[in-house]
């Protein structure tokens, strides 16, 4: 355990993100955001890496022989970069968050390859401690650029800020895209859900986005024992690091699921598109991909 | 059958069955609620509550035992029964937790569990795969094959309902025969020493009645402070397990007796001559005592929260330390065997957090206890 904390603070220190990552894939889907200001865009780069961290997690996982696996994958680090599709579909529903935010009169400010991770993978693994440190260095940071508002675009990164209060003083107003913007188009067509957990039972965010599918005319394909606000269930993507075999079981039967009310998913989150697309058949979008 | 296909089977029986009681019997919410409120004000005073209830069952005849920790559980019990050979169990977690019925084994007693799960865990030697039904991860062809292995007499391709009535057979003579009976406790009311046990099968009510000698043995955290507040766990529980009404409520006062002759109160007259409440602390004060912590201990073991988790359902019930099992498993098995590893299994899926009926934030708590399984 402790070779999986190190790697993961080294990969904080030197990549400013837990897995080695080029920062330029991170900020390469933005080009006209103004530099920082007092209202930004806050990626965590979660959609634009989110596609290689099973790759990086078949490296990483406790379950694998740790500390040999580790000092393998920091090696070639550099070399591990998203599919170009995959990058390009992240790019996307960034850009559309961000015109749909535009479209509301809202422009948002972007840090670029200054951009801090969220510190939401040490949160949800239990390092408290390093996630505290890590928090101040965000704030600190935000601080120093007189940022006072973050819209955040997935469940993972905006769970982290808004939970940064509990650990450290923290006055930045945390806010998440779904609160801010509308729909952009008419959709004709069904799809099921796969709720994200965070949204869903811990940010109260369900019945938001439920209300801009329905405005948005997506017919929603549900069964209370699957898709309900408590029966829904985990992907299995946020314990990956730790048992990569046990998430993998547990997208695998969700998966299987969703498929039995659509072959066309919605979900709302870059861990749960990625955990899940490798075992559902048929067509998984974002809701960003669709709505806006 | 697969584990798959009985959690699968499980979840379809049982999760649309709990919503059907709580809107049926709305009041149930309610007395949820005041549970918790009685469950936080024992716990934040936990000893004082052991105390009370210690005077409590003295006064009602009865012999309280206070334990530190499974060792001591073990002594204790084993000292209360002597002699005595044949025993007869109506399903504890926490006769488990402290490793009582191989104890007694060891020991040279005949021990039978009498819960139709754990009789079966116990042919099968296995730990409990869910709280409430310890034998859900077993098919019914693997019952059948080790109650003919290990009773006889049952026809090839036994119905559940042949399964069952071989047991009984078997059992009826145990509890009959039996010198010592012991169960667990649902709650335990300070003001009064009662103890309430819920159950459906009508094996706590022999294990109870029976045999001359009755012990219970509970965790501290049993202890509310009044009988109706007991009496509300019972319901809570039953009803959060998708059993409402439970079929059977056993509430237990100190030894049996009657004064029908002259009014002179005489021990025993059906019942035990004697009962004995062995409360076991092993981590419990300090868990009361522990913000991070002091939550779980307000787990009312109804179960639900396993249905309604990813990892309990794909991990084949063996998520903690037996007999903790799933989500509140995981809790416990670091409130009461000091072991954080499971903990880091949860991902956080919250369906635990929305079902529990004592609204603990499971997922949060067991954040805490991540954070020590990294120290």
């Amino acid at each position: 355990m402790e070779s999986l904390r190190s790697f993961l603070k080294q990969s904080l220190d030197k990549y400013g993100m837990p897995f080695p990552v080029d920062k330029r894939v991170c900020s390469g889907w933005a080009r006209d955001l103004p530099h920082g200001g007092e209202t930004i865009i806050f990626t965590s780069c979660m959609y634009q890496i989110e596609p290689v961290v099973p790759t990086l997690s078949k490296f990483s996982s406790m379950a694998g022989a740790l500390t040999g696996a580790l000092k393998g994958l920091s090696s070639f680090a550099k070399l591990v970069k998203p599919p170009k599709e995959e990058m390009e579909r992240a790019y996307t529903i960034l850009n559309n968050i961000v015109n749909a935010l535009k479209r509301r009169g809202i422009n948002p400010g972007y840090l670029y390859e200054d951009e801090p991770y969220s510190g939401a993978l040490l949160l949800e693994s239990g390092l408290l401690e390093d996630f505290a440190d890590h928090a101040k260095k965000v704030a600190s940071m935000l601080k120093e650029r007189g940022v006072k508002r973050v819209i955040t675009v997935d469940p993972h990164t905006h769970n982290a800020l808004t939970r940064y209060g509990e650990f450290i003083p923290f006055d930045v107003e945390v806010v998440n895209y779904l609160q801010l913007v509308d729909v952009n188009r008419k959709i004709d067509g069904e799809f099921t859900i796969h709720d994200s957990c965070l949204y869903s039972r811990f940010l109260n965010l369900r019945d938001r986005y439920r209300e801009l599918m329905s405005k948005s005319g997506i017919k929603l394909n549900e069964d209370f024992l699957v898709t309900g606000r408590e029966t829904s269930t985990c992907c299995g993507g946020p314990i990956a690091l730790i048992n990569r075999d046990l998430s993998e079981s547990i997208a695998e039967k969700r998966a299987q699921d969703l498929n039995r009310l659509s072959n066309r998913l919605l979900v709302m989150c870059p861990i749960c598109y990625v955990t899940l697309s490798p075992h559902f058949k048929g067509e998984v979008k974002d809701l960003a991909e669709v709505i806006l | 059958m697969t584990w798959e296909i009985a959690i699968e089977r499980t979840i379809r029986n049982n999760v649309p069955r709990v919503y059907n009681v709580l809107e049926k019997y709305p009041y149930i919410l309610d007395l949820a609620k005041e549970l918790r409120k009685a469950k936080l004000e024992v716990l934040n005073n936990l000893e004082m509550y052991v105390e009370q209830t210690v005077e409590s069952i003295k006064r009602i005849g009865g012999v309280p035992h206070v334990v530190g920790d499974s060792r001591e559980a073990r002594e204790v019990i084993s000292k209360i029964i002597g002699d005595r050979k044949r025993v007869v169990m109506g399903k504890s977690m926490v006769a488990f937790e402290v490793g009582l019925r191989e104890h007694l084994k060891s020991l040279g007693k005949e021990v039978w569990e009498t819960d139709l799960g754990e009789f079966l865990i116990q042919l099968a030697n296995e730990p409990p795969s869910h709280i409430i039904a310890p034998a859900v991860h077993m098919s019914k062809e693997r019952a059948e094959e080790l109650v003919r292995e290990a009773l006889g007499d049952l026809p090839p391709n036994s119905t559940h309902e042949q399964i069952v009535a071989r047991v009984r057979e078997f059992l009826r003579d145990k509890f009959v025969n039996a010198e010592v009976g012991i169960t667990g406790a649902n709650a335990i009311a300070a003001d009064t020493g009662s103890i309430i046990l819920v159950e459906n099968e009508g094996n706590i009510r022999f294990t109870t009645v029976s045999p001359p000698l009755h012990i219970a043995v509970a965790g501290f955290e049993k202890i509310v402070p009044t009988l109706p507040h007991a009496m509300m766990e019972a319901m809570v529980q039953a009803a959060y397990a998708g059993l409402y009404p439970p079929t059977y409520v056993n509430l237990t006062s100190g030894p049996s007796s009657t004064g029908d002759i002259e009014m002179k109160r005489v021990s025993p007259a059906h019942g035990p001559k004697e009962f004995h409440l062995v409360l076991v602390d092993n981590g419990r004060v300090k868990a009361s005592k522990d913000p991070d912590l002091k939550e779980a201990l307000l787990c009312i073991r109804c179960g639900r929260c396993h249905l309604h988790c990813p990892v309990y359902r794909a991990i084949d019930g063996k998520w903690g330390v037996p007999p903790y099992s799933g989500p509140m498993g995981s809790m416990w098995s670091y409130v009461v065997f000091g072991d954080p590893k499971p903990s880091l299994l949860c991902t956080h899926s919250g369906g635990c957090k929305e079902v529990c009926p004592m609204k603990i934030n499971i997922p949060r708590v067991l954040e805490k206890i991540k954070a020590r399984a990294w120290s």
